[in-house]
């Protein structure tokens, strides 16, 4: 069942990725071990010189990385018509216990890549290597993390068995269940819709009160982490029903599929890349605290707070149409 | 337009942890302040040249730093030496490096491209370093035509086309007569006039002599042999 030009591309993928990550990993060790910009000791000047071929080999991976989400995603969606009982990737993911252990896990690798990766990008606008510690101790935290997510994924793949029948997304978000997803999809849909709307509303004037007087990149970057689990809570609780136009059908990925026009990624693309850059930028924000650090952000925040607004707006935007166009009555009937 | 530099403890190795390994520069600690003409002079072999590539960003040391203006230069990544190497630096190369095929005026402007210059004043700018140096009747000429002095005033349009603080020039004299090297002597003077700093490596005993010469720094096998300061240079 893996022998699938996707699954082999994921496989390559993780491969490659850990075969650079594992020797920039001791490089790393290096970094937070003998670091010091003021010396000029040989090792500074060698660490100096290897750091910006490392940091562009990482960089590559972690692109790859962004690219492998949607990816595995897109997989385990056009799996289900090889899994009995699947109707959508969650009745793939269902398959066997690893299914959604890796969904999380590529989850959190795709924002810890993307937030290393906005760290990187502000480091590189410096001349002194502000970040550059704290790029290679989170690097250090990343790496255990794609070592489990490389792992695990090759189990839930190798693990798949055809002739299992796997229950699908009708189950796992069914209202009636003592599940967390059921208890999202149980959420009534106006206080859901307000909670999620004045979030992002929130988040946006905060976006907007940053690029006007360049304070509170912090609160910013926290309020689009936040707006993530809120987002999804309510794409479960409103947004696809709305999509599906059916009162019961909560499923988050069954909009991925052709029989949706595949609408489940023009919301997610969005959501996903600005909370991404929300993360970096927030992580940024919170080791910023020296004075010239403060100044680089002020120069090089901007295009990002401004990129990552721009995709939680397109989401509300998205959501709110789909809400209007859609023929199913969920309020005020 | 000055810049002052400093070097702190900087060594240079080529063939690092091999075992033909050369030091060719062994722990300079030197300082250069703001104007003035330093000579490097010294026996082939003695680290001139590489010391040379070392304060202007061609090169980076192996230990050590160089500071410009207090600012630590020599551990910059490559986008912030290039841009530092632009403004900052004008070079002329002991063999001159002018780019066959192209004009003398072409060459001059060539550094200046990519700062975004509009190419007018980029053009008037060149052709007045030209006419100062006395070059206005061959702007057009192939470099390749030019004579042995007027290749080196070619190239010192060149590295100055930049307005740079620092002006780098490795044996700058080495293929020349006695006529053209005092008449680059004298370029030197107008240049140290200006208020830049100039950084020329020699053992042209013409240009160590030479009166607008602040300062000599002797090397020997890498290291400085001799710091002579000079009293009352031509100002």
């Amino acid at each position: 069942m893996i022998v699938q030009t996707p699954i082999l591309a994921l496989f390559l993928a993780d491969l490659l990725s850990l075969f650079l990550l594992i020797p920039t990993g001791l490089f790393a060790l290096q970094i937070l071990r003998h670091w010091d910009p003021c010396s000029g000791h040989a090792r500074q000047i060698r660490l100096e010189k290897r750091t910006h071929l490392v940091g562009a080999v990482v960089a590559l991976v972690f692109l790859a990385q962004l690219l492998v989400l949607p990816l595995f995603v897109h997989t385990v969606d056009r799996m289900a018509l090889q899994i009995v009982g699947a109707m959508c990737a969650v009745g793939t993911l269902n398959a066997n216990a690893w299914g959604f252990p890796t969904l999380l896990l590529r989850i959190a690798l795709f924002f810890l890549a993307a937030a290393w990766l906005v760290l990187h990008r502000i480091d590189a606008r410096a001349p002194d290597y502000p970040f550059t510690r704290a790029k290679y101790a989170l690097l250090l935290a990343i790496l255990p993390l794609a070592l489990a997510t490389a792992a695990i994924q090759l189990a839930y793949f190798v693990g798949l068995d055809p002739a299992v029948i796997t229950s699908c997304c009708g189950s796992l978000f069914s209202q009636g269940n003592a599940s967390v997803t059921a208890h999202m999809a149980a959420l009534p849909p106006l206080p859901t819709m307000v909670a999620l709307y004045a979030v992002l509303a929130l988040t946006l004037a905060a976006g907007l009160a940053y690029l006007r007087w360049r304070r509170g990149l912090l609160l910013f970057g926290g309020l689009v982490t936040l707006s993530f689990p809120v987002a999804l809570v309510a794409i479960i609780a409103f947004v696809s029903l709305y999509v599906y136009e059916h009162p019961l059908h909560h499923c988050p990925f069954c909009m991925l599929t052709p029989d949706y026009g595949h609408i489940g990624y023009a919301l997610y693309l969005p959501l996903f890349g600005a909370t991404a850059l929300g993360i970096g930028l927030g992580l940024a924000a919170a080791l910023a605290r020296g004075g010239s650090r403060r100044a680089l952000l002020e120069r090089s925040a901007p295009p990002l707070v401004v990129t990552a607004s721009a995709g939680l707006g397109l989401f509300a935007l998205l959501a709110a149409w789909l809400s209007w166009q859609s023929n199913l009555i969920l309020l005020g009937y | 337009m000055t810049a002052r530099v400093e070097l702190q403890g900087v060594r240079k190795a080529f063939n690092e942890d091999r075992p033909n390994c050369l030091w060719a520069v062994n722990g300079i600690d030197l300082s250069l302040p703001a104007g003035g003409v330093t000579v490097l002079s010294g026996p082939s072999g003695s680290g001139k040249t590489t010391l040379l590539t070392l304060i202007g960003c061609l090169a980076r040391p192996t230990e050590g730093r160089v500071r410009l203006d207090g600012r630590d230069i020599s551990g910059l990544s490559e986008p912030f030496l290039a841009a530092l190497r632009r403004q900052t630096f004008g070079f002329v190369f002991q063999r001159f490096n002018l780019i066959r095929g192209l004009s003398v005026l072409d060459n001059v402007m060539l550094p200046a491209y990519p700062l975004g210059t509009p190419y007018r004043r980029l053009r008037e700018r060149a052709l007045d370093l030209l006419d100062a140096l006395g070059l206005g009747h061959r702007v057009e000429a192939q470099v390749e035509w030019l004579s042995g002095g007027e290749a080196q005033r070619t190239a010192i349009a060149r590295a100055l086309i930049n307005d740079p603080a620092v002006l780098i020039a490795d044996e700058p004299t080495a293929n020349l007569d006695t006529e053209l090297s005092l008449a680059f002597v004298e370029i030197a003077s107008r240049l140290r006039a200006e208020g830049r700093t100039l950084l020329l490596s020699s053992h042209d005993p013409l240009i160590r002599e030479a009166t607008v010469v602040d300062r000599i720094v002797e090397l020997r096998d890498g290291r400085i042999l001799q710091d002579q300061a000079r009293q009352g240079a031509r100002r």
